[in-house]
């Protein structure tokens, strides 16, 4: 059986393309299957880094490739397998993280369910990076068919010798576990995500000790999200210096962006870091647009957490560096696009919604923020606000930026801010005319 | 071998350090420690609500924040280790700022119902609203309120234990209670449900926060979230004083305060007073709860004396009177050895002294005993087991120990502050952990191989232990040379099938008992009750040579009582330690000449009518004395008995004239721990009605017998302190021990084996007297594993009858959350149920069948 969510992707394009490799085979229906994948060169990797390579070539291979997180942070990929302590008398783990929660982030959910393989060969290269005989793959609760999908995929994999003992004849163990999650945002998390795993209440830790030195069961573990492991392979196939001739000087190779929103063509699209997030919203071969010639009103470029961008912003590269140089990040590449009918008030409702709903709850200035600006939002989106409230709302958000445990504190307070900065003007008539200025253009509240 | 090194290197080794600045003053501290303590060691004030000494930090509450040079966000000091070079600043504008944020964060939904809240006065909240916050609130919504569950009074309350009140609009949610549970208790029965602000606090879904420490999550819960009962709303907290005080019912001496007023002369409660040596500042329900007993209202008010077959209230001097006649009179006739004295250890020092004196000197009878709930002892006095007794112990080096072996020892119901220790231990350093038990034990579940053998086979694991060693090679063969020779059986498969036990097991502890850096190896209450306590005694001290622990670690039988070990000390025993006998010796002018007789061969000697009166103080041998029927028949032969207590007895019951004794609380008095560490509680009321403490009553009738005890107080204190200083360590011999072993068979009929000990939430017979503690537990059952509730087919609640060859009981079932094989376990702490009454003093496994009662 093969069933695929109707996503949208450029995997024509990458078919074309000499170096886009992410979504190459993802229109494929039999991607999924190991003899398919093995075809398009699956576990060839895998096989020379168990048979040729050592831990520490590994290691250093993936840090010349400039390949850095995609799961929001952008931390140095190869840098973080470097800090799990060599010395260390315990096991190790390394966790592919698939709790996808991010709103807006769709691009996991497409590996997982038609190349799960690219991920589970990724993963296996970075656990014997790190010297990890046990893996574990998170995967949030609602992915039912990515469930299916990747324990199927596993099944396949250790029936033909990918996964299991003395793998390819080298002696070395490889185990892989598959753990779906409650349905909690903050589980995406990694270290709530720990927790969960180890069986606990999703609630984060306090860095440090960080992951790679004491994470799961105090083990030094580390975390990766999908798509980063699923570029792990490429790089060991093709080379670091291949994977560097994409993307820009800091932020090298290609990376999946979920366009969402007010566009033409909502999908997942697989381009080189630095492309032009106009281009991608506009041209034909991506988002085509917005819907009925509508203007632009906001473009949220990272998923929910990051800074919202004004119209005369977007002419910027999707890269780590130049989305920080405009004041947002490039966070999980889910590029929010909202018309100008759009209020940016009730957009920040919902989002402010969103992460109090998601809050776990541990440290006060997140928890009890979170909740108190939902209440100042919601007031004013209601025009009920008060006068000050814009202010007190301001205000609010420096006290809990920068004071939490984990960033979800700062990822619900960035949006905020950053559109009382661009849009004061429309925060302020929600309280001085007591109304949505575009409240009967939303289909729903 | 390489073990006395290994020691060496463990105190040689001097901690590194790291230098910072707080606050303009310089300060050097052990690296590893949180800028935090740092400050607070300097005697900074920092504000926390989460931080708690004792847990791993979580940086949750963020009011301890300060301001570190070069780091470009608050940081959290409770999280946040000291190194070299910081520059801190704990009281900056930022800082400032920062806890004001925070403190407007906690009061925007807090309800600010501190008038009709009782933690007022002592709630870290008001306290730190008071120096940090501000006097007015943006916050200008309804206040979340929590009301589902709750009685619907003002205050929203849910009472989530037998003792403990919640309040989920005062929690702050600094997630100390469900930390504390979990990491030093190891308990789930409290924890955080929903998330975000709609998180909360609560009991287990269909559970009890009922615990054997849960009193200690009130204790640290920095708000009026989490109440007792037993305090809530009884006197406001400023109106109190305290008394320094320790537990009474346990063996560490956990430290505490005892909450008083003294125009009232009333006691209000019971907390923890922090010492690191001993407790941690955790203490058991037992010890929180036990104190209100002092206060019951049924307390022996007067004297009785028994008139005419029945006892009627008369006047001390009646009554000392008529013991001192009595006394005399047997004496005279009789002769003096016909007199029997036997006293709790639980009473303090100078008590038991005297009336170790008023026996050997006044009455001139070596008839002395303080263990009254042991079976038959060996006649001529234990040797491997005195010296296992007698060994030193620290509860601290606990902490610090790699591998911990319990044995023969159900630690939470014995010992609940060492039991703390372990999992201390085994969640802060990851020490490995043993326990070795003829039945699963709570303790277990951090074990990392839980060994159960076969009642009735304890010598036979230990030397299993040794011989895999041997086997192994684990060990210096010339120090392993002889041992073989000496005990059973031949190898160590052997010794494991015999006891029941995986091999593999056996060999793991071995291995790690070989290369553990430092051992602390205890031996509990199953082993010093047990008939055989010898041979098994034996068997540990050559394990002990051949592992060479001592060198290492710590080999120690555990003592029971709040002065047990005051009492070995004081040498209130038929066969004192050498040098402490040589020096009551001296102090006593002599030595009475009479074999020295344990409670067991009093009681036979009773039952021969060669005993003919006995002094009883502060016990209740009928009901603890593991053979009801014989420690009745024999007291009942007596033509005198003297019973002090505080309370009717079943003993005071059978007796000419009962005494109404003080408790702890009422008197000041000195308290030796297990470790032997000498501690003074301070009185912290009067002594309630007309009870007496003992060692008034004691010195009351030395003097009515014309024999006073002591010239003066100060001539008492130095006696006591001079037995006290006596060296009561016997040392280990240079060769291993015979350990010889038949295994006698099981009765047919009878062939469930039983243990019975106290519920973790009493100790010996007091603790039924106090209402708090009935909340908990007040009946005794019967506990048992999953399987065999469904073997005799029989579920929680059902009324049983549990037999044995002496005698039967009639309690509900327990099913067990841990007990894993048949064995069963009965409290002895209620009067209701006499389960002593089901076994014999004679036997090393008690066995009983069971069946269900038809309802
Ligand atoms: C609130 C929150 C939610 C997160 N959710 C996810 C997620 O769903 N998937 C993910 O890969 N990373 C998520 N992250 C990031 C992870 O904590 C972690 O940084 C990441 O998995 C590391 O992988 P990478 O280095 O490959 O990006 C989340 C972070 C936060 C603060
Ligand atoms: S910032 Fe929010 S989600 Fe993160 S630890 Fe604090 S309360 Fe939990
Ligand atoms: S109940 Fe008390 S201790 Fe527990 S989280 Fe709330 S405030 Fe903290
Ligand atoms: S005391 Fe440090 S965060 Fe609570």
């Amino acid at each position: 059986m093969s069933f695929y969510s109707p996503v949208i992707t450029n995997a024509a394009e990458v078919a074309q393309s000499d170096d886009l490799h992410l979504f190459r085979y993802v229109e494929d229906p039999e991607q999924h299957n190991v003899d398919t994948y093995e075809k398009h060169g699956g576990y060839v990797a895998w096989k020379k880094v168990l048979t040729s390579m050592q831990p520490d070539e590994v290691i250093a291979e993936v840090k010349n490739s400039g390949l850095r997180g995609r799961g929001g942070a952008g931390f140095p990929t190869g840098m973080k397998w470097g800090f799990v302590p060599k010395d260390s008398p315990k096991a190790r783990y390394l966790i592919c993280n698939a709790d996808e929660s991010e709103p807006g982030t769709c691009k996991d959910r497409v590996i997982m369910e038609r190349d799960p393989h690219a991920m589970i060969e990724g993963m296996a290269i970075g656990a014997y990076a790190i010297g990890s005989h046990l893996m574990f793959c998170y995967i949030r609760g609602e992915f039912g068919h990515c469930i299916d999908q990747v324990e199927a995929a596993m099944k396949q994999a250790y029936a033909k010798g990918h996964l299991g003992k003395n793998i390819y004849g080298s002696g070395y163990d490889l185990d892989m576990v598959v753990h779906t999650g409650g349905g909690a945002y903050i589980c995406g998390e990694e270290t709530a995500l720990l927790n969960s795993l180890e069986g606990e209440k999703g609630l984060s830790r306090i860095r440090p000790p960080f992951p790679a030195v004491a994470g799961l069961y105090a083990s030094p573990t580390i975390v990766n999200n999908v798509e980063t492991l699923a570029a792990v392979p490429h790089i060991i196939n093709r080379g670091a210096d291949w994977y560097k001739t994409m993307g820009t000087e800091k932020s090298a190779g290609s990376k999946i962006f979920s366009l969402t929103g007010h566009v033409n063509r909502p999908g997942n699209y697989e381009v080189p870091l630095g492309f032009n997030l106009k281009t991608l919203i506009y041209d034909e071969k991506y988002g085509a647009g917005i819907p009925n010639g509508k203007k632009l009103k906001a473009v949220i470029p990272g998923g929910a957490s990051t800074p919202y961008l004004k119209p005369d912003m977007i002419d910027v590269g999707l890269d780590y560096e130049s989305l920080a140089s405009v004041g947002s990040m490039l966070g999980s590449g889910a590029i929010i696009v909202l018309d100008e009918d759009t209020c940016i008030v009730w957009s920040i409702m919902k989002l402010i919604h969103f992460f109090r709903h998601e809050s776990c709850g541990k440290c006060t200035p997140c928890r009890e923020g979170t909740g108190w600006l939902e209440q100042l939002i919601t007031r004013i989106e209601h025009g009920e606000g008060r006068p000050g409230d814009i202010e007190k709302i301001d205000d609010l958000c420096g006290n809990i930026l920068g004071r939490t445990i984990c960033p979800l504190g700062d990822a619900a307070v960035m949006p905020i801010q950053s559109t009382i900065k661009h849009w004061r003007d429309e925060w302020q008539y929600h309280i001085d005319h007591k109304k949505c200025p575009c409240a009967n253009t939303h289909e729903f509240k | 071998m390489a073990t006395e090194t290994k020691k060496d290197t463990r105190t040689a080794q001097q901690a590194p350090t790291v230098t910072l600045t707080i606050d303009g003053q310089e300060v050097t501290v052990p690296k590893g420690t949180t800028v935090l303590e740092a400050a607070l060691g300097m005697g900074i004030h920092v504000p926390t609500f989460c931080w708690h000494p004792k847990l791993k930090s979580v940086g949750a509450c963020r009011m301890c924040y300060v301001e570190i040079e070069k780091m470009p966000k608050l940081a959290v000091s409770c999280a946040t280790e000291a190194m070299d070079g910081m520059v801190v600043h704990t009281d900056s504008d930022l800082v400032k700022r920062g806890r004001k944020a925070v403190i407007e964060f906690i009061l925007a939904n807090h309800p600010l119902d501190c008038p009709t809240c009782d933690k007022g006065g002592e709630c870290d909240l008001q306290d730190l609203t008071f120096k940090h916050g501000f006097d007015d609130s943006r916050y200008d919504f309804l206040k979340m309120r929590f009301t589902e569950g709750a009685v619907h009074t003002t205050f929203d309350d849910v009472r989530i234990g037998p003792e403990i009140i919640l309040n989920r609009n005062r929690c702050i949610l600094c997630y100390k209670c469900v930390r504390a549970n979990k990491e030093a208790f190891g308990e789930y029965d409290l924890g955080a449900f929903e998330r975000g602000n709609i998180t909360e606090i609560n009991a287990a879904p269909g559970r009890e926060v009922s615990n054997p420490f849960s009193g200690n999550l009130v204790e640290i819960c920095p708000v009026g979230a989490l109440t007792n009962t037993d305090w809530r709303y009884k006197i406001r907290v400023w109106l109190t004083k305290q008394a320094r005080s320790i537990c009474p019912f346990t063996s560490s001496g956990t430290n505490t305060l005892l909450w008083k007023e003294d125009h009232q002369q009333k006691i209000f409660r019971c907390t923890s007073r922090r010492n690191d040596d001993i407790d941690d500042g955790w203490i058991a329900d037992v010890t929180r709860y036990g104190w209100s007993y002092v206060m019951a209202e049924d307390r022996l008010q007067t004297p009785l004396v028994k008139k005419e077959g029945k006892q009627v209230p008369v006047s001390w001097e009646e009554a000392i009177d008529l013991v001192a006649r009595r006394l005399t009179e047997i004496d005279d006739t009789k002769g003096n050895v016909c007199i029997g004295g036997l006293i709790n250890p639980q009473l303090d020092n100078e008590s038991l002294h005297a009336f170790n004196k008023f026996m050997r000197v006044t009455i001139g009878a070596n008839n002395v005993d303080h263990r009254l709930d042991y079976p038959m002892l060996p006649a001529q006095g234990d040797t491997a087991y005195s010296i296992l007794s007698s060994q030193p112990f620290s509860i601290a080096d606990i902490d610090t120990s790699d591998v911990i072996v319990s044995f023969g020892s159900d630690m939470l119901k014995e010992h609940p502050n060492e039991y703390l220790r372990m999992r201390k231990a085994y969640m802060f350093r990851q020490a490995k952990v043993f326990t070795i038990n003829p039945y699963a034990v709570k303790n277990a579940d951090i074990a990392s191989v839980d060994v159960v053998y076969a009642p009735g086979t304890d010598e036979i694991v230990v030397n299993a232990i040794c011989l895999a060693a041997i086997e192994e090679k684990l060990v210096d063969a010339g120090r392993a040379a002889g041992l073989k020779d000496k005990i059973v059986p031949n190898s160590a498969a052997e010794a494991a099938e015999t006891a029941g036990v995986e091999l593999d097991d056996i060999k793991i502890i071995a291995r790690s008992l070989a290369d553990g850096k430092q051992v602390t190896f205890l031996v509990g209450e199953l082993v010093a009750r047990c008939a055989e306590r010898e041979p098994i005694a034996a068997a540990i001290a050559n394990l002990n040579r051949l592992f060479g622990l001592t060198d290492k670690g710590q080999v120690a039988r555990l003592a029971r009582y709040a002065n047990s070990k005051g009492a070995e000390k004081l040498g209130l025993t038929p066969f004192p330690a050498p040098e402490v006998k040589a020096k009551l010796e001296r102090i006593f002018g002599g030595w009475p000449e009479n074999e020295a007789l344990t409670t067991d061969k009093m009681l036979v000697q009773m039952n021969k009518e060669a005993i003919n009166a006995g002094l009883v103080v502060g016990a209740n041998p009928l009901l603890l004395y593991p053979d009801r029927e014989f420690a009745r028949e024999c007291l009942e032969r007596l033509d005198f008995l003297v019973v002090c207590d505080s309370f009717e007895t079943e003993t005071t019951a059978i007796a000419d004239v009962v005494l109404p004794l003080a408790s702890w609380a009422e008197y000041a008095g000195d308290y030796v721990n297990l470790e032997g560490r000498t501690q003074h509680a301070e009185a912290a009321i009067k002594p309630r009605f007309h009870s007496r403490p003992a060692l008034e009553i004691i010195e009351q009738l030395a003097r009515a017998m014309d024999k006073p005890l002591f010239e003066s107080a100060d001539e008492r204190r130095r006696e006591v302190a001079e037995v006290l200083a006596a060296q009561a360590v016997l040392p280990w011999p240079n060769d291993y021990f015979e350990v010889s072993f038949d295994n006698a068979a099981a009765d047919s009929e009878y062939t469930i084996p039983v243990f019975v000990g106290d519920d973790p939430h009493h100790a010996g017979h007091l603790t039924e007297k106090s209402p708090s503690l009935s909340n908990f537990v007040s009946e005794a059952y019967v506990e048992m594993s999953i399987e065999l509730a469904a073997k005799l087919d029989v579920k929680a609640g059902d009324s049983v009858r549990v037999e044995s060859e002496a005698g039967k009981v009639i309690v509900p079932v327990k099913v067990s959350d841990y007990l894993d094989t048949d064995a069963v376990f009965l409290p002895r702490n209620f009067s209701s149920a006499q389960v002593n009454s089901l076994l014999m003093r004679k036997k090393r496994v008690n066995r009983v069948k069971i069946t269900r009662v038809a309802d």
